[in-house]
């Protein structure tokens, strides 16, 4: 039933974020990624938690919802924070036992990571949060234009993408389907040890696989039929449009971007002893 | 910008119509023989066919009759053995003119879902167009026109995979239109409908001939579908073997049986009513079947038995062992969810042993819902693992707890054995030849025995599959070492039912068991449905869209709408609410349409609205009132 309405994680609601161009959003989130990487000092990083907030709040998505995106990478970034403070080498030692050492710098470098990971983790949610993915693939498929250029077959890359797109939905009934009459002939899914579940799934998997293929020769003849390859140049209907919304955006971005670029600068100033760690590190 | 676009429209327009004469003949076949492989019999032989321009066709044929393969011919995805197929003067056979051909004529396929490119209406539609290179301005207008002639414009903006089956075809439909073809093949793309989207997509096609001028052939299984066409003809063995008008064809009832096919359900009450002696002529219509019931009673008089002879329902009987009690079942989707939808309102509902019981609603009703939880599918949720109470305000009366039993089976106890009761409730899904899976008959079959019941002997297994496929119909001794997958549809069907059965369940649900099928295919699905009733199991539950089929088979059957039971009652007296079936976008089955419009005429009738039951009760009327 859920899977009716879209997949992944789209959060239905209308906001300045939602209606932005995909391919700005995309570029955004690129740019805060480039962002991260450049602050250099607790300032920086000040301010693209700012920009994520506002963000947050322009897209009125709640914040949990954004928080939760995290549960997905979290034994990771545990894992290498943990690695890090261990392991980072410095100069000035807190701690030791054996052949573990800490030092200030190893803490500091891994908060900054730590961060690093969280926010930009966010930031995409955030896009997949506001951005459908029919949207998203338009946006992608625009954005790899160029490629043409040089003979990639944009175009058929961006029409997998979107009938992968189409058929999710469809694939995840079926399998729904599938799992429940399995189970209504005493299938058993959720005990047993890895082989038993391994083999589970057989009774499900090849159903599955071989309706997809059936799907993918009716889908085959059916495009067939409605004209594709018939030789002439294809047009497209759909194209983004870039709004004063995206103006908005773009200039916004840009604004941070020179923000976080300053901040680096004088961030030696108002913090020089990270600064300084950040650099030998 | 925009209006640059609309002069390079004016320009394409005035060219293409300038290019060619307009051929007298939308599609002609010449001698057209096909076999799919060599040594196999051929799937067409030697058919020749002229479609006029501006014609409206019905291709009539059970299933492997070559009516398929017909139509692929003509689209040009497959190509002929011997003699030529030619569509809008050009060749589908030759790659240089195969372009033009599909420019010409659109086919629509049987499954909706397999159609569809995108996840958006209108871009689904858009695909044709930017294919043949149609400019942006123009593809808009198309879409709008496309959607339009479907009736399907509210809908541009939305995902096919909430519509239901008759509209997601429709906008198949759309989406061969926005290609502007003169030729509309529907290949048999009602056939996975209920009967409301098949009328819908019919009705389009129609549409489309009368106001539009289009050539359509209807390639179907559904006699009644013909009616709207202005020749009919009926394949058999890949060969034409009938040709003529609608009406024509439908005289010759015994001869389509010897085809396969069988008469829509008005033609055969028809039939049984001119059998016993009575001259009626045109019975394609309800309205006219009664206009010549009456002309038929002015003779003889009309004198109906009394009305009050509808057999009760075995509902209240009493309790049996077996019986199904359903109280203030509540279901929502997604709960806690932006997308949280309630399925199931505050259902109460009572089945008793001995049943054969149908259930009614739309696609979306909650009807599946309902139906999962009968064997723990959907778990309610007292019997799950991390219940916890829902709290209640001061002041407020909590919500009524969902119970269900079956039999000794307390669902709502999380100690209940649910592997047991899913062995006693059978469940059989939509198109359960879908989740056939294992190398052989056998296995599929042997698959929820081995399941339910460890440790069985390897004679026992096998005496028990044996058992169940004679159950339904199959031949062990030939079946049961090949592989599922190259048994033909209706045998597959029947080992997915047998992989049910085989625990010998007190109880068989089976949702929408006769779907796609032909009509010969789902009268003996329902013929193997009593026969499972009287000697396999206790009770059987089927989930319809087809009234006609309710009527013919249920003893009693309940109406879910909107997540709420309508009403549960023996058909005669369900179907009494016509008015409030039709405004909840339900149908009722011919036999009651029938009785309807006599009433409307002054002929009085009740019946039991199965065709024998409506047959017999009219000549006994109209010989009651000879007597008389």
């Amino acid at each position: 039933m859920l899977n009716d309405v879209t997949f992944g994680q789209y959060y239905p609601t209308k906001s300045f974020v939602h209606r932005l161009d995909p391919r700005v959003k995309f570029l955004f989130l690129i740019a805060y990624i480039v962002m991260l990487f450049v602050a250099k000092s607790f300032y920086g990083l000040a301010l693209c938690l700012l920009i994520l907030l506002i963000t947050v709040i322009a897209s009125r998505v709640p914040l949990g919802s954004v928080l939760r995106s995290i549960k997905g990478v979290i034994a990771i970034l545990v894992f290498t924070s943990v690695l890090n403070i261990f392991f980072h080498k410095g100069s000035q030692l807190l701690w030791e036992w054996k052949f573990i050492h800490i030092y200030t710098e190893g803490l500091i470098f891994t908060a900054f990571l730590t961060l690093r990971l969280f926010f930009i983790v966010m930031a995409s949610a955030l896009l997949t949060l506001t951005t459908t993915p029919v949207n998203l693939t338009d946006g992608i498929e625009s954005l790899l234009f160029p490629l043409a250029l040089i003979r990639v077959p944009v175009h058929v890359l961006a029409l997998t993408m979107s009938i992968a797109l189409r058929f999710i939905p469809t694939l995840m009934d079926e399998t729904n389907r599938i799992i429940s009459a399995q189970k209504a002939r005493g299938a058993n899914f959720d005990s047993g040890n890895i082989f038993k579940r391994v083999k589970a799934i057989i009774p499900v998997l090849v159903p599955l696989i071989i309706s997809a293929f059936r799907r993918a020769e009716e889908l085959g003849d059916a495009m067939d039929v409605r004209c594709y390859g018939c030789g002439s140049k294809r047009t497209k209907y759909k194209k983004l449009k870039f709004g004063w919304r995206d103006l908005i955006a773009t200039l916004f971005a840009a604004i941070l971007i020179a923000g976080v670029i300053l901040f680096n600068i004088y961030g030696y100033d108002i913090c020089p002893q990270i600064y300084f760690y950040m650099v030998i590190s | 910008m925009a209006k640059k676009d609309k002069e390079k429209l004016n320009n394409e327009i005035s060219t293409e119509s300038e290019n060619k004469p307009l051929p007298d003949f939308a599609v002609e076949l010449d001698n057209v023989s096909f076999t799919y492989e060599e040594g196999l019999p051929y799937a067409l032989k030697d058919v020749s066919l002229k479609v006029k321009r501006g014609e409206f066709i019905a291709v009539l044929g059970h299933n492997g009759s070559g009516k398929s393969t017909l139509a692929r011919l003509v689209c040009g995805l497959l190509t002929a053995d011997k003699g030529n197929v030619t569509v809008w003067g050009y060749d589908p056979a030759d790659k240089k003119q195969l372009g033009k051909v599909r420019e010409h004529a659109g086919v629509v396929f049987q499954n909706p879902d397999n159609q569809m490119v995108a996840s958006i209406v209108e871009d689904d539609i858009a695909f044709g167009p930017e294919n043949l290179g149609v400019p942006r301005a123009e593809i808009g207008f198309r879409i709008e026109w496309a959607l339009k002639a479907v009736g399907m414009e509210k809908y541009r903006h939305a995902t096919p995979a909430r519509l239901s089956g008759g509209q997601k075809q429709r906008i198949a439909v759309a989406g061969v239109l926005a290609i502007k073809p003169d030729v509309l093949i529907l290949d048999e793309s009602t056939a996975m409908l209920d009967p409301k989207g098949r009328r819908e997509v019919t009705e389009v096609a129609a549409r489309l001939n009368k106001e539009a001028g289009m050539t359509v052939i209807l390639i179907t299984h559904f006699m009644d579908e013909a009616l709207l066409a202005d020749r009919a003809i009926v394949m058999n063995k890949g060969e034409i073997a009938l040709e003529g008008s609608p009406e024509e064809i439908f005289e010759k009832g015994d001869e389509l049986e010897s085809y396969n096919l069988s008469l829509p359900e008005i033609g055969a009450i028809c039939n049984k009513i001119r059998a016993a002696g009575y001259e009626l002529n045109d019975c394609l219509q309800p309205e006219t079947l009664a206009e010549e019931i009456k002309e038929q009673a002015q003779k003889s008089g009309f004198k109906p038995r009394s009305s009050g002879d509808i057999p009760a329902p075995i509902g209240k009987n009493g309790q049996k062992e077996w019986d199904i009690d359903i109280s203030n079942l509540d279901f929502t989707y997604s709960a806690k969810s932006p997308f949280a939808t309630k399925a199931l309102k505050g259902v109460n509902l009572h089945i008793s042993e001995g049943e054969f019981f149908g259930i009614i609603g739309h696609t979306g009703s909650g009807k599946s819902t309902l139906v999962q939880h009968l064997n723990a599918l959907i778990r309610l949720p007292k019997s799950q693992k991390h219940y916890k109470k829902p709290k209640v305000k001061k002041g407020q009366t909590p919500p009524p707890e969902s119970i269900i039993t079956i039999g000794g089976y307390d669902l709502s106890n999380r100690k209940c054995d649910f592997q047991s009761l899913r062995a006693d409730v059978g469940m059989v899904f939509q198109y359960p030849e879908y989740q056939l899976f294992a190398d052989t008959v056998f296995d599929d079959v042997a698959f929820g025995l081995k399941n339910f019941k460890k440790g069985l002997s390897a004679e026992e297994v096998e005496r028990a599959v044996r058992e169940s496929l004679t159950a339904v119909g199959l031949d062990y001794d030939e079946v049961h070492d090949k592989s599922p997958f190259d048994l033909s549809g209706g045998q597959k069907r029947r080992v997915a039912i047998a992989g049910v059965i085989v625990t010998k369940p007190k109880i068989l649900v089976l949702d929408e068991p006769a779907a796609g099928l032909d009509p010969l295919g789902k009268r003996d699905i329902m013929a193997l449905l009593h026969s499972l009733h009287a000697n396999w199991c206790k009770t059987v539950i089927i989930v319809s869209h087809d009234m006609d089929e309710i009527a013919e088979n249920c003893t009693r059957a309940c109406v879910v709408s909107e997540g709420k039971i309508f009403d549960c009652d023996a058909p005669a007296r369900l179907f009494e609410r016509a008015e409030e079936l039709f405004s909840l976008g339900l149908d009722i089955p011919t036999t009651a349409k029938i009785q309807r419009a006599m009433s409307a005429l002054g002929l009085e009738l009740k019946s039991d609205l199965t065709s024998d039951g409506f047959a017999a009760a009219v000549i006994d009327a109209l010989k009651g009132g000879g007597d008389a």
